[in-house]
């Protein structure tokens, strides 16, 4: 607890429940402006990713073959030269590997 | 014996904030001004990215906790920076005569002041914009950038850049003044309070008005 050695302060009452309200009731809405804004905007953010996915799924629907393993090319070569999937040919073949290209560049 | 009459400049509540702002706010404008010109090492930089982050946690903790706990006092704060009167104009045409106060040891008259000065409202006015657009912008740029478009995110850093300049420029007056004026600089570092003499001649308008004697207040 503070010790009391001031013979004065500041009045309580300085500000009037009135005032109290007013300034209070604008330090909020002045806060909030930031979050409305943030809110829009991600929002409106995430309706791209939603018209995107929408476009996604309506390209599924249209495809005929809408998986790898229904690809009649895919499924010819492992019947005819590549065995099975992960088998060790298709793995040489088919598979890459990472090579730092990065120093070449500058 | 000292018998100085005296005045809570300053309560508790509101040195403890202001602690753990300078606690906070030194190493972030350090850090910041590190980060925006980028002069250490990549694993420097790092550590200051992480300290800047640290210490603006810190001070984002202080500044909702002293808003939530101490609403009333940010309602007073926002009433006196934002209070403009003729004086105010006239302070700032002789900038509260501490040109001629430091430069020529000269006093001149000064129109009379409330609780703050002019360029104290001034600072106050860009503490609270400024302040606040630095911990929320601050806030959205470490920890959830990916959910707003690239656009916004470019804004806010301008922005966080823009008052985080402004802040830090603003804290060397701030330093130098608040050190200058050395009863007030004791009475928010260490116990609050201010000789009534001296508040009367610096603060006549507050003392006149907001200040009220203790016993009087008890009876």
């Amino acid at each position: 607890m503070e010790k009391q050695s001031y013979q004065y302060t500041e009045n309580p009452l300085h500000v009037t429940r009135r005032e109290f309200i007013t300034i209070g009731g604008i330090i909020i809405a002045f806060l909030a402006l930031p979050a409305v804004w943030m809110y829009t905007i991600t929002s409106s953010n995430n309706n791209y990713i939603k018209a995107r996915t929408k476009g996604l799924y309506l390209d599924d629907e249209k495809s005929a073959i809408r998986v790898s393993h229904a690809n009649k090319s895919v499924a010819r070569y492992y019947k005819e030269f590549g065995g099975e999937p992960l088998g060790h040919l298709s793995e040489e073949l088919l598979h890459t590997k990472y090579i730092n290209r990065t120093k070449g560049l500058s | 014996m000292h018998t100085e009459k005296m005045i809570l400049k300053h309560p508790l509540s509101v040195r403890i904030f202001h602690y753990l702002l300078i606690l906070s706010f030194l190493p972030l404008a350090i850090t910041g001004v590190i980060l925006y010109f980028k002069p250490l090492s990549e694993s420097a930089m790092n550590l200051t990215m992480h300290i800047h982050i640290v210490a603006g946690v810190v001070l984002t903790l202080d500044a909702a906790a002293f808003f939530l706990m101490a609403f009333d006092r940010v309602v007073l704060f926002v009433k006196r920076t934002f209070s403009i009167s003729s004086n105010d104009i006239k302070w700032f045409m002789v900038l509260g005569g501490y040109p001629q106060k430091i430069l020529l040891r000269k006093k001149i008259p000064v129109p009379p002041m409330g609780k703050y000065n002019s360029g104290q409202k001034l600072f106050g006015v860009c503490v609270l914009i400024g302040g606040t657009v630095l911990i929320l912008s601050g806030l959205t740029l470490w920890a959830f950038p990916h959910l707003m478009p690239r656009g916004a995110v470019a804004f806010l850093g301008s922005l966080h850049t823009f008052f985080a300049l402004l802040l830090t420029l603003f804290l060397f007056v701030h330093l130098f003044l608040g050190i200058y004026m050395f009863d007030d600089f004791k009475a928010m570092i260490i116990h609050g309070k201010i000789p009534y003499d001296e508040a009367k001649e610096m603060s006549p308008l507050w003392v006149e008005k907001e200040i009220i004697a203790i016993s009087k207040n008890k009876s």
